[in-house]
């Protein structure tokens, strides 16, 4: 019977090319989205899952109470130590201190190579926490000696083109030579350690005395620290005697800590420290569902549409002694079918578009998940709810049909399946794609109001990069003049960090006018020379701007600060003293808010001042002239002043762009969901037209006769698409609305919602379904009416 | 007696009014009869045919297929009663366009549940009896009228029915063509097969051994 099924759905396949292939494309494309977004999804479930008892390993992090909390995933230097002696709940704990853009030198057969890397300074029990092994497999790793340091196979590759490295030496920073005393394997995407190069604890001094010391003075985000807990802990518990720590080691510090210990699991989630927005991966599940429900619903309408043509089959068959649950089955096999061709499909389009994929969300999705036992048991589910849920609508339809009726051809359009049900599936195709058009055009629309609106300083034709750390203020001061002197360069500056720059931030607290305690509000510190504001055309609106002399001790204020301090006029500061870091220093003037961060953060209280020990970056304005010559200049001056040094630039309207890549890759996400949804739900309606147009070809024929024309032919025909796509766009645009105000909530600087993305969503549905509808329609209705009336 | 019809109507409301299709049916074929059924268009003929068939219901009276009643059995009953004992042939065929010659005489099979290998031998009979073993793997739009009848007829036979119902049988061939089927049912017939055809034509009505009138619904006479 099985066998008969198979058989007779397969010619009917065959047979029926055009809706099959309409049928098998838009669930190929519902699969191929599918399987797309469930590899991303579990992409991201996976991170740190890899190690032994992951359970039982936390990050630490601190709070600090500075007017609002500031969450910050590290901990004092001191911390580790102390948890580590004082307590008993750890079986290790052990400091990671990362560093971007650290100078490597490797020698090579003629001479040496020099490298800008990233890498981790880590105590040894770092590896007895991570399951990050050795080529080998073991753990023996051997990093607790000064000058030692561990490499991955592959950066060993890349540095030393070979991957036995053991034994190598390589030079940091132009200073200690750091021998290889293992090669690690190749650290998974899927962790939240990004770094390759692992050089021992004993070597952290190299970037800074603080983070090598036991200090509990302060935190910076550079270090981390991790515990890997013993067996049975009570996490609140710990955290409650944590509470006492502070009172020890820190009893005057004005910003109060808290420690806390992060689950490994919810370090890729959490957003407080940078982690992934779980919503992210909630709502690419919502729209993989969304597109196979389309791709199913055209299955289900042109299922039930086609039952007409099946009817002489179906009333044979009863009249033969089929009953109902035959018919019924006999649907379900031929679903299953399709169902499976279009799967093949859409896994083979998977594959070939998984490159252009990771291209283009900057993924590392590999295509050998496809044949884990949890894939394939995903994919099997998916694959029999879709069959049963587009095959036993129209199977319980076509089982019904009355035999007498079904032989005379005598069908209507109730016995074929309710219009009133085909109507409200359409409507609900329309309503998803015009919501995620709506999304995509609000979401592109925030972009650029965020990327290209006025953010209050000049980022057009700025050109940064890194001072070399140690860089004597002499040489430093020699660099500008000869860059200010170049041909097409306008403006020099050094600075802390440019404007826009979030992750150059540098929090700090202030005392103002000699008041008796710090300031409850956190200021972010952006160190400048003189041409700073000029060069990022920030207007002084209050006093004057400072004169390029550290010695003057002058500092800037931005409105925000003089708004936090509760005083209303930009002229009050002026004159008044601020203490930051342990220095007096005097307000001499008030410069306008900019944005320095996303525009889900709220403008900061900002202070500028110069200060030659900060400076960490180069800011150079370009003129209209040929770029390409002058950064080839920049990079000459660069490689006289620095020899040891390797000249990276970076321009900072792309800077200020990257803060968006989570919203650019919604965009793009959404870009391309809505445009594959709309183009689901037009082979949908194709599909319904044709059928639609078979049914009434009589009807056609007669209306020619008695003197229609094509137009109002079309009319007939597509009015009732266009009524539905008109109501799909009244349920869809409060939905949408709802839905994009919500998200535009997380931004403190938003674009509002207007008509225009709505009306363009419905327009461009309506006008996309027209062009559907009018091929089919106009050949129909220019065909010779004799043909279509004839009679059998 | 293999079945009996009696006082049967059947309706329909159209306009406020009732028209009846069938007007107070009282009928009864024993076994081994060839009927005939004559009339109209629109006579009821084919209503009458369907109604005997158990594919359309009826809005009155009694009706009695093999001491059981049909009116008051539940559909699935019914299929099961005409499934067992009924064989439908077509003025146009009906044969399923999909599948082969042998494939559309098996359908019947597999509805019944037979085993694979009673199938084949049961087919095999039939193709051999109608001379049709060398088309068996043919399509019926391969096929002429003629031959597409014999399938069908092929395919009412194959599972041994106590009836066959004829909706005009030979309404869609040539009169040589047309000949062979009706001498093909006297055979039948004469082998013991219950035979109920619907015809326009008298000739072949001829070859039935009762004819029955119908006008408008209602018997108006037999002979």
């Amino acid at each position: 019977m099985l066998r008969n099924y198979f058989k007779i759905a397969w010619r009917n396949l065959i047979k029926r090319k055009v809706f099959t292939t309409i049928n098998i494309l838009g669930l190929a494309i519902g699969f191929s989205s599918s399987v797309l977004i469930y590899l991303f999804i579990s992409h991201h479930l996976s991170f740190d899952t890899f190690h032994e008892d992951s359970d039982k390993i936390y990050r630490v992090t601190t709070e600090e109470d500075m007017g609002q909390i500031h969450r910050l995933a590290t901990a004092p230097p001191g911390f580790a130590k102390v948890f580590r002696e004082e307590f008993d709940y750890a079986h290790k704990v052990a400091k990671i201190v990362r560093q971007t853009n650290l100078i490597i030198d490797v020698p090579k057969a003629n001479g040496t190579a020099k490298f800008k890397q990233d890498l981790s300074f880590v105590e040894a029990d770092f590896f007895k926490i991570f399951n990050f092994p050795l080529v080998d497999g073991s753990h023996n790793v051997d990093i607790s000696h000064p000058n030692t340091a561990l490499i991955t196979a592959q950066k060993a590759l890349e540095l030393f083109g070979q991957k036995d490295v053991v034994g190598e030496t390589f030079v940091l920073n132009n200073d200690k030579t750091i021998k290889i005393t293992g090669v690690l394997k190749d650290v998974p995407k899927t962790t939240f350690l990004n770094t390759e190069i692992f050089i021992s604890f004993q070597n952290v001094k190299a970037i800074g005395n603080f983070m090598a010391s036991e200090s509990w003075g302060g935190i910076t985000s550079n270090l981390q620290c991790f515990i890997s807990l013993k067996p049975k802990q009570d996490i609140a518990a710990i955290e409650t005697a944590l509470l006492e720590l502070p009172k020890k080691y820190r009893p005057r510090a004005k910003n109060k800590h808290i420690y806390r210990l992060q689950p490994l699991s919810d370090i890729h989630f959490n957003t407080d420290y940078g982690g992934l927005s779980p919503t992210f991966l909630i709502i690419f599940g919502v729209i993989g569902f969304f597109l196979i429900s389309i791709a199913s619903i055209n299955f289900i309408n042109i299922s039930t549409a086609q039952a007409f043509y099946r009817s002489k089959e179906i009333g044979v068959r009863k009249v033969l002694g089929s009953l109902k649950q035959h018919l019924f089955w006999q649907f379900l096999v031929e679903t299953f079918l399709i169902s499976v061709l279009a799967a093949i499909i859409g896994i083979v389009v998977t594959a070939l578009v998984l490159p252009a994929f990771n291209n283009l969300f900057e993924l590392e999705l590999s295509l050998k998940s496809l044949f884990e036992f949890k894939f394939i048991a995903f994919f099997s589910v998916l694959l029999g709810i879709v069959s049963l849920l587009a095959g036993s609508y129209p199977g319980i339809l076509i089982a019904r049909i009355a035999p007498v009726l079904a032989l005379k051809g005598k069908l209507n359009a109730h016995d074929t399946g309710g219009a009133f049900t085909r109507k409200v599936l359409v409507v609900t195709q329309f309503s998803i794609a015009i919501i995620l058009i709506v999304a995509t055009l609000v979401i592109s629309k925030q972009i650029t109001y965020a990327v290209n609106g006025d953010l209050g300083f000049e980022k057009a034709s700025v050109v940064m990069f890194d001072i070399p750390p140690k860089t004597k203020q002499t040489t430093l001061n020699t660099l500008k003049a000869r860059l200010k002197n170049t041909t097409g360069i306008q403006d020099v500056s050094s600075c802390f960090g440019s404007p826009g720059a979030a992750e150059n931030n540098w929090g700090i607290t202030v005392k103002y006018n000699n008041r008796p305690e710090n300031e409850a509000f956190s200021t972010t510190l952006k160190a400048g020379d003189i041409e700073y504001l000029k060069l990022f055309k920030i207007p002084v609106i209050a006093g004057r701007s400072f004169f390029n002399d550290d010695k003057t001790k002058e500092i800037l204020v931005n409105e925000k600060f003089v708004k936090n301090l509760g005083l209303t006029s930009v002229e009050d500061v002026l004159g008044k003293s601020l203490q930051l870091q342990g220095q007096n220093t005097t307000i001499v003037g008030v410069f306008k808010n900019f944005h320095n961060q996303k525009f889900t953060k709220e403008i900061e209280a900002t202070i500028i001042t110069p200060h030659h020990k900060w400076y960490r970056e180069i800011a150079v304005k370009l003129n209209y002239a040929n770029t390409k010559t002058t950064l080839a200049q920049i990079d000459d001056i660069w490689h006289e002043t620095f020899p040891n040094d390797i000249f990276e630039y970076r321009f900072l309207d792309e800077r200020v762009a990257e803060q968006y890549e989570t919203e650019q890759q919604y965009l793009a996400l959404s870009k391309l969901f809505s445009g594959l949804a709309i183009f689901i739900g037009c082979l949908g309606i194709y599909g319904l037209i044709l059928f639609f147009i078979n049914q009434r070809i009589k009807e056609i024929g007669v209306r020619k006769i008695l003197g229609s024309s094509i137009k109002s032919i079309l009319t007939l025909f597509s009015i009732d698409f266009i009524k539905l796509i008109l109501i799909a766009g009244v349920i869809a645009t409060p939905i949408a609305w709802y839905v994009m105000e919500q998200w535009l909530q997380g931004y403190v600087y938003r674009t509002q919602l207007s008509w225009r993305p709505f009306a363009i969503a419905i327009l461009s549905t309506l006008l996309l379904t027209l062009v559907t509808i009018s091929y089919q329609t106009i050949k129909a209705a220019m065909a010779n009416p004799i043909k279509s009336l004839r009679t059998e | 007696m293999i079945l009996q019809l009696k006082d049967l109507f059947k309706w329909v409301n159209s306009g406020g009014q009732r028209i009846f299709l069938l007007n107070d049916i009282d009928f009864t074929v024993n076994e081994g009869e060839f009927i005939s059924i004559m009339g109209p268009s629109g006579s009821g003929k084919t209503t009458l045919l369907n109604v005997i068939g158990m594919l359309d219901n009826f809005n009155e009276g009694e009706y009695t297929f093999l001491e059981e009643s049909v009116h008051t059995l539940k559909e699935k009953h019914r299929a099961k009663l005409y499934k067992e004992y009924i064989g439908f042939v077509f003025q146009s065929y009906h044969l399923i366009d999909e599948l082969t010659v042998y494939e559309n005489i098996e359908t019947p099979l597999l509805y019944k549940n037979y085993k694979s290998s009673e199938r084949k031998a049961m087919v095999a009979d039939m193709l051999d009896r109608f001379n049709i073993v060398g088309k068996k793997e043919l399509f019926p739009s391969q096929l002429s009228g003629g031959q597409q009848q014999l399938v069908g007829i092929a395919r009412a036979l194959v599972s041994n029915p106590k009836l066959i119902l004829a909706d005009e049988p030979t309404g869609n061939l040539n009169s040589t063509q047309s000949e062979e089927i009706m001498e093909l049912f006297k055979t039948l017939n004469r082998q013991g097969v219950t035979i109920i055809q619907v015809t326009h034509s008298e000739s072949n009505a001829a070859y039935g051994s009762r004819t029955l009138h119908l006008k408008d619904g209602v018997i108006v006479n037999t002979h």
